[in-house]
């Protein structure tokens, strides 16, 4: 009788890891097979992110996955192998056959802003994939607490005060966008980096730094409280969740910095699979569930076409260098 | 007052039949997962997200605090019966539980676990009803200066939690620290000790190295002693403890609440130091210390209790402030942002029924754990009657699955081979393995604080004790660090009277206290160390 109790138990046990394992390996089998693309989908299309489960990318990918596998009437899980802001994934993708049913949500960062702080080998270059579409924008706001009593960037520079100003981690927009600023304001300044938006954020609320660059969809909880002040916008134009605050550009500072993500596929993926994945995604825009998470998350649909992504984000990763040139701003040791 | 009806509309929430369903879901999967080696709760949150995307949010994270508070209870069961501790807030309950479980007290180590986990957990949410709101503004104060100080007094902990040699536990902490600097750099960008590969460029999961130097070091060590030596308790008779094992933990039970309580509130970490810091504090209000190891029940009481208490607190600073305080939070987190509720400060303004709802959810699925463990824990002592033989390569393989499923990465099937092979020859040798693991979750935590509070300093050192709560846990820290060294001190100087009339050709003792490391080695061997040395002796003894 013990021995029947003890088989359920691993029964129950082998069937529950069965499950997830399959969950985590499943689409990965048959990518050796050359392809046209007319057959395509050929089984499950395994989305990949690069980031930890319940960061933002990990949301996005989630959130498109289930109508974009709707439309493709296969299925499409989301596999999370983080490291080293996605190029662990990307390198990874890169080996995968090109055959679309492996595919990746990749961040701008990556390719436009880790560059500048890391060693030239660990670059990740968007040319070598082919890119399916563009998703969403997600922008940083410089927050204050309001103890400072700032409510503009001129207010901060007028304080004269040295600035600590902290940051989601070195290679990061959030570390970009406030090093071109401060340089440009002329603000001696620290950068303080954290381990991420939410103890940046913390840091701010605790009075330990005096601002930070978070992404909107992290402050905007605490913005609404009145427990973060605003100071600028780091997107090109005003953000539509916060038009009452000024983007950097309009106070007089050249800082274009947003984070950007795509969908990409292995290089050489035929263009007619290309085209179908795109149409799957589209659909998924499309999506009303879909449109209201990018509401509910602060997100600024920025579904372009996969050249114009290439085109953006090689532009921003060289006007990026150029400025980080011209201002003489250090991101890392190791570039 | 108006503030006590929303309270009172919470159990109205969780009394609904779906919701009760959830919560005894939730704490069912909890305690599964915290059984099965490798796969903890923020792994399992994480593939169960896309189940709770049918129910409402209320339900969902009902679901999904159950798994996180019954997994704490889970990790305990395997720390007791097989020296795996599920996870790392239970990686303390592994010295006095299984010492316990081997000499036939593994019930009793269970029962004073679900007691204390159930007091703790339950001290923990009254505390959180009444004191959320006040409590974030107190969270806030701990800055990079307040982190370095507890991460310094942590990994001092670990020091003395080592039940070997306490040089030997400072060579591991040491071996951990150093394991902790592998990875990209934060403030430089710098690759540190990654040899080009991407795979370390965020530096070594904690995951793979705890289910290496625990899991699989342990499961080669016990291959090697053959069958008696380390064979697993053969029942669990009597889980409830003796009226006598109950008084001498109650003290522990209360001293572990508050900790648990007070620092699963910090964000970071909460669950692991709250366990760590119990432990210390048991060993050092003990009356006979040496107890501690080899099966002392207020080992086991404090660190359960006060990983219950924190695991339930650290959802004070998500509810309260939208800031998870840990990893498994961080995935709730994104459970709530994926139901379209931000949490945040408004959070209980504007959804009362969420944050009661989850609030007095704990509640019922505390005592839904305390009612369950017992019958259950019978089940899972089944395991352990299948011969080592049979037992091993199973644990082996869920190891190296649960282990793959964290982030799907086969390079961490490859450290856990390697970090297995550490562990093995570090109990060989007579090293344990807690202070390594131990020393490298604090580790990094203690680099990056360490040098975000001098950046803020502009480099001067003083400012981490100009501040009031870094200053009175350096104080703390200095206070625990002297007095052990004065008695050290005076042991040494009454040691070194007696080696004169004995010289014995190691002539570095009279050097700096730092020499080298074999001249130190010898000193403790044999020296005046007394109180360490039978200890590992012991442990070498067991070898066949």
């Amino acid at each position: 009788m013990q021995r029947r109790t003890l088989t359920r138990t691993g029964a129950v046990a082998g069937a529950f890891l069965l499950t997830a394992s399959l969950a985590a390996c499943g689409g990965n089998l048959g990518g050796d097979e050359e392809s046209s693309g007319e057959d395509f989908p050929d089984g499950a299309v395994t989305l990949t992110i690069g980031q930890d489960p319940g960061g933002s990318t990990d949301l996005i990918g989630r959130a498109l996955a289930d109508p974009a596998a709707k439309d493709l009437d296969e299925s499409m899980p989301v596999v999370n192998k983080p490291g080293a802001n996605g190029a662990v994934a990307a390198k990874e993708l890169e080996g995968k056959a090109a055959d679309g049913q492996n595919l990746m949500v990749i961040n701008a960062s990556l390719i436009a802003i880790t560059p500048l702080a890391v060693s030239e080998d660990e670059v990740v270059d968007i040319e070598d994939y082919e890119v399916v579409t563009g998703i969403s924008q997600d922008d940083y706001v410089l927050v204050a607490n309001p103890a400072s009593g700032w409510k503009t960037v001129d207010d901060l520079i007028k304080s004269g005060k040295k600035v600590n100003f902290g940051t989601t981690g070195v290679g990061t927009g959030s570390q970009l966008s406030s090093q071109l600023l401060f340089n440009q304001a002329g603000v001696a300044g620290e950068d303080v980096p954290f381990d991420g938006g939410a103890p940046a954020m913390t840091a701010v609320l605790g009075e330990q730094v005096d601002v930070a660059s978070i992404q909107l969809g992290e402050a905007y909880p605490q913005i609404e409280a009145g427990k973060l002040t605003p100071l600028v916008v780091f997107s090109k134009e005003r953000n539509q969740y916060l038009e009452d605050v000024p983007t950097a550009i309009e106070s007089g500072y050249d800082v274009p910095v947003s984070q950007y993500r795509a969908i990409v596929a292995p290089k050489g993926t035929p263009e007619a699979t290309i085209d179908r994945l795109e149409e799957a995604f589209q659909a998924a825009f499309d999506d009303p569930a879909y449109q209201e998470f990018n509401e509910g998350q602060l997100l600024t649909p920025h579904e372009i076409s996969g050249d114009e992504v290439v085109k953006e984000w090689t532009e921003a990763r060289d006007s990026y260098a150029a400025l980080v040139e011209e201002y003489n701003i250090d991101m890392g040791d190791a570039s | 007052m108006d503030s006590i009806s929303p309270v009172i509309d919470g159990f109205g929430v969780v009394m609904q039949p779906e919701n009760l369903l959830y919560c005894l879901i939730g704490v069912l999967v909890g305690m599964l997962v915290g059984v099965l080696p490798g796969l903890g709760p923020a792994a399992t949150i994480a593939i169960l997200l896309p189940l709770t995307f049918a129910v409402e949010p209320v339900t969902a994270i009902i679901m999904l605090a159950g798994i996180f508070y019954g997994a704490q209870y889970g990790g305990t069961i395997t720390s007791v019966l097989l020296r795996l501790p599920g996870e790392a807030s239970s990686v303390v309950t592994v010295f006095d539980g299984y010492a316990l479980a081997r000499q036939g007290k593994a019930g009793t180590a269970l029962g004073i676990a679900a007691i204390g986990s159930f007091v703790g957990g339950t001290v923990s949410i009254i505390a959180l009803t009444f004191l959320a709101p006040l409590i974030a503004g107190f969270a806030l104060d701990f800055g990079p200066p307040e982190y370095t100080a507890l991460a310094l007094l942590g990994i001092l902990l670990v020091a003395t939690v080592s039940n070997g040699g306490r040089l030997k536990a400072v060579v591991a902490a040491c071996i951990g620290l150093l394991l902790a600097t592998v990875g990209r750099d934060g403030f430089t960008g710098a690759e540190r000790f990654t040899f080009d590969s991407l795979s370390m460029a965020d530096g070594i999961d904690f995951v793979p190295i705890a289910m290496g130097v625990f899991g699989l070091g342990e499961i080669l060590y016990n291959l090697e002693q053959r069958d008696a030596a380390s064979r697993p308790p053969a029942k669990v008779a009597n889980v409830w403890p003796s009226r006598k094992e109950l008084k001498q933990s109650s003290g522990a039970i209360g001293r572990g609440s508050v900790i648990g309580f007070v620092l699963g509130i910090l964000p970071g970490g909460g669950a692991v130091l709250s366990s760590l810091a119990a432990y210390g504090v048991e060993k050092k209000v003990a009356k006979d210390p040496s107890r501690f190891g080899k099966g002392a029940v207020e080992g086991v009481a404090a660190p359960e209790t006060a990983n219950n208490a924190a695991a339930t607190s650290s959802f004070i600073p998500l509810l309260t402030l939208g800031i998870p305080a840990n990893a498994t939070i961080a995935v709730i987190f994104g459970a709530l942002l994926i139901q379209g509720v931000t949490p945040g400060p408004q959070l209980v303004e504007d959804n009362p029924e969420l944050f009661w709802g989850v609030v007095n959810s704990m509640y019922i699925g505390n005592i839904l754990l305390l009612i369950m463990s017992i019958p259950l824990v019978g089940l899972f002592v089944k395991i352990l009657q299948i011969r080592g033989s049979i037992l091993a390569p199973i644990t082996v393989l869920i190891t190296l699955i649960g282990v793959y499923t964290v982030a799907n990465s086969t390079f961490d099937i490859f450290l856990v081979v390697v970090f297995g092979l550490l562990g093995y020859l570090m109990k060989k040798f007579g090293f344990e393995p807690g202070p390594l693991v131990l020393a490298f979750v604090l580790g990094s935590l203690l680099e990056a604080n360490a040098r975000r509070s001098l950046i803020l300093f502009e480099g001067d050192v003083s400012g981490f004790v100009t501040r009031p709560i870094s200053g009175v846990l350096f104080a703390a820290f200095f206070i625990v660090v002297l007095l052990p060294l004065a008695a050290f001190a005076w042991r040494w100087r009454k040691a070194a009277d007696a080696e004169l009339a004995h010289p014995s050709g190691t002539d570095g003792t009279d050097g700096a206290d730092d020499d080298s490391a074999t001249g130190a080695d010898d000193t403790t061997d044999r020296g005046p160390a007394d109180t360490d040395t039978p200890v590992a002796h012991t442990t070498r003894k067991e070898q066949p």
